[in-house]
């Protein structure tokens, strides 16, 4: 069991200085960069000494295999770096957008799982019934629906009905100001719970007719105990592994839903930090940021995969 | 005392081709009485590639037409105080925008006075383009990078797959951005890079299947009576991949459509044609009172990919039972 922990660690440090490495030179690839961006190149206004004592003033000028070394020296000693946008520091400003998008992804996982669970449940005990046809047909829809419609469509129909009124001040988090918040993340997290958790409900669909099926569903039945009982007890509790499984994926699809939604509904996470780095070429803020959201989803691939090892001694060995 | 071999051929299949294409046909009937809501996908892809393809006989305007309506406050002689309060009381037209659904636009015309309905059914060109092609492009570069990782396994497969994880830890959207912006934005260039970016995902799929048959015996026998590398993955392997190979084609479809569509929505599409993802966006800034541009396009993204998943998942199921859920 030690040794195949160790392996997953290192396996999954490896899979981050990969990420870091690509982003690194993702970042320097794209045409442009920062110095000549912020600078207006096309305006005429700056000459080519400007730029290159700007460059120079980055870290810019250097070869690429110097900026490379420096850049991993300093992430291995933690130094971020400085935004080349705004002059703080990247941790300060990853420590100011991170907790928006770990309340609005936490919220869309809430909403995602309390419907994905209960329908993929409902859909699996009315096999091939009507109510399942039209469960599965919402699934299928909530799939294949733009997350950024879905949520265009909500604000409109908010709109038509004078549902609620977005009544927020500022940026507030969910702890400073609940009601204001609350009416700001209702869309994005009901658009995003749409479309992030359907692959969720199909799996568990799917899960639940395998496992209904099973000799120790049949004895639990044989032995008397409600149909409840049975299906909660016995069942759910063996389909939802598979879809532990996948929690990776899930959350690599909410994180991608969620640079969308925050760039349509103004919250100022990470996915809108990243969007914004990329156009300005920004570029520390840039690779930290998708540095952060590797190790994230690299720890959730992890740690799911650790514990299906303590679950299921075969696994270990492969 | 001599071995008897029997050197006859049993033909597998008949090979007169009337006979295939009446089998093809009755197939495809088995397919869509056993699959309905396969069927029902197939009809909705045929239906929008005829939409495609005919785009240009059913529009009923020039999608990038600027249409014009009479100035209800049309003045010839226009006093200065008159045109400081309205800069266009001098124009006998306007631009005929905002016009509701029906009539002689069928779904309205945008805030430039163009007509909806032109602009979705030539939207559904890129969409279809771009779908098609980069799921091609990611199934036949998965099926090469996977069939490698799989046959020579050892430091090979490790290396590759950890490039796999690399890429699949990177959100899809912002990986996509980040390829489609090294180039032009040209519409060959972001189909080249959607598919580029799809890699990661075939070539996991492919190589597990590939994984499944190496282990096999035919494949120990081919070994055995000296088979070369190349001819045991061309004759042997391929074939027995073929239905994740097609599995895997019809499912990425829906996601890369999806994708093209988000970067057009942020402004980062492809550039000099019309694109839904796009449309939605410009829709947005009247979305209050003029919702309609939105509306048709973002339902135009919907229909096409949910044609696309239907179909996806009926020939999953299908070809290969087993990839459920997958």
């Amino acid at each position: 069991m030690q040794g195949y922990i160790i392996r997953r660690v290192i396996g999954a440090a490896f899979v981050v200085f990969l990420v870091g490495t690509f982003s690194f030179f993702a970042i320097r690839v794209l045409p442009g960069d920062f110095a000549t961006a912020s600078l207006g190149l096309d305006a005429g206004s700056a000459t080519a000494e400007n730029i290159e004592q700007r460059r120079s003033d980055l870290g810019l000028d250097g070869s690429i295999a110097d900026q490379y070394a420096n850049w991993l020296w300093d992430t291995i000693r933690l130094d971020l770096g400085t935004s080349f946008l705004t002059q703080n520091s990247v941790w300060y400003e990853i420590g100011r957008s991170l907790p928006y998008s770990i309340e609005l992804g936490i919220l869309i996982m809430i909403v995602g799982f309390s419907v994905a669970i209960p329908v993929g449940l409902l859909s699996a005990i009315f096999q091939d019934k009507p109510a399942d046809y039209i469960l599965r047909t919402l699934a299928i829809l909530a799939l294949a629906a733009p997350v950024f419609w879905t949520a265009a469509i909500a604000s409109l129909l908010v709109l038509e009905w004078d549902l609620f009124l977005i009544d927020v001040i500022g940026q507030p988090h969910i702890w400073e100001d609940p009601q204001g918040a609350i009416t700001w993340y209702l869309i994005p997290m009901l658009a995003g719970g749409f479309a992030g958790t359907a692959a969720t409900m199909r799996l568990l669909r799917s899960q639940m007719l395998e496992v209904m099926r099973q000799d120790y569903v049949r004895t639990a039945r044989a032995k008397g105990l409600r149909e409840t009982v049975v299906i909660i007890r016995h069942a759910l509790r063996n389909a939802l592994l598979p879809v532990l499984t996948v929690m990776g994926v899930t959350i690599a699809t909410i994180i991608g839903s969620q640079v969308i939604l925050e760039n349509m509904f103004n919250i100022p996470g990470i996915g809108n930090k990243v969007l914004t780095a990329l156009f300005a070429r920004d570029n520390p803020v840039f690779q930290s940021v998708v540095l952060i959201i590797a190790v994230f989803t690299v720890l959730t691939n992890l740690a799911v995969d650790i514990m299906y090892g303590v679950i299921d001694p075969r696994i270990r060995l492969s | 005392m001599s071995q008897i071999v029997d050197t006859t051929v049993i033909p597998l299949r008949d090979p007169t081709v009337l006979d295939r294409a009446s089998s093809g046909v009755k197939a495809l009937g088995r397919f869509l009485r056993g699959k309905p809501l396969g069927g029902t996908g197939l009809i909705i892809v045929v239906v929008f590639m005829l939409v495609a393809l005919l785009a240009t006989v059913i529009e009923r305007h020039d999608p990038d037409v600027i249409f014009e309506a009479p100035n209800p406050d049309y003045k010839s002689n226009p006093t200065v105080v008159e045109l400081a309060r309205n800069p266009d009381i001098g124009s006998p037209v306007t631009v005929n925008q905002f016009e509701e659904p029906g009539g002689e636009h069928l779904f309205g015309t945008d805030k430039f006075g163009r007509d909806i309905w032109s602009q979705v059914i030539h939207g559904s060109r890129l969409s279809l383009i771009v779908g098609l092609g980069a799921s091609i492009i990611a199934v036949v570069g998965g099926l090469v990078i996977g069939m490698i990782s799989a046959y020579y396994a050892g430091i090979v497969d490790l290396l590759i797959q950890r490039i796999v994880d690399m890429l699949q830890a990177i959100p899809f959207l912002v990986l996509v951005l980040v390829f489609t912006q090294i180039t032009e934005r040209s519409v060959l260039n972001v189909v080249l890079w959607l598919g580029v970016a799809g890699l990661a995902i075939t070539t996991r799929l492919i190589r597990s299947a590939v994984f499944a048959v190496r282990e096999s015996e035919f494949v120990l026998a081919a070994r055995v009576v000296g088979a070369s590398d190349l001819r045991i993955m061309v004759r042997h392997v391929l074939p027995n991949v073929v239905a994740v190979l097609i599995i895997a084609f019809s499912i990425g479809i829906g996601a890369y459509i999806l994708a093209e569509a988000s970067i057009s929505f942020l402004g980062a599409g492809p550039q000099g044609i019309p694109s839904w993802g796009q449309m939605v966006q410009a829709g947005r800034g009247s979305l209050d009172l003029h919702p309609w541009q939105t509306v048709f396009a973002g339902g135009a993204i919907m229909v096409l990919v949910l044609g696309f998943n239907l179909l996806g998942d009926a020939l999953r199921d299908v070809l290969d039972p087993r990839l459920r859920g997958a």
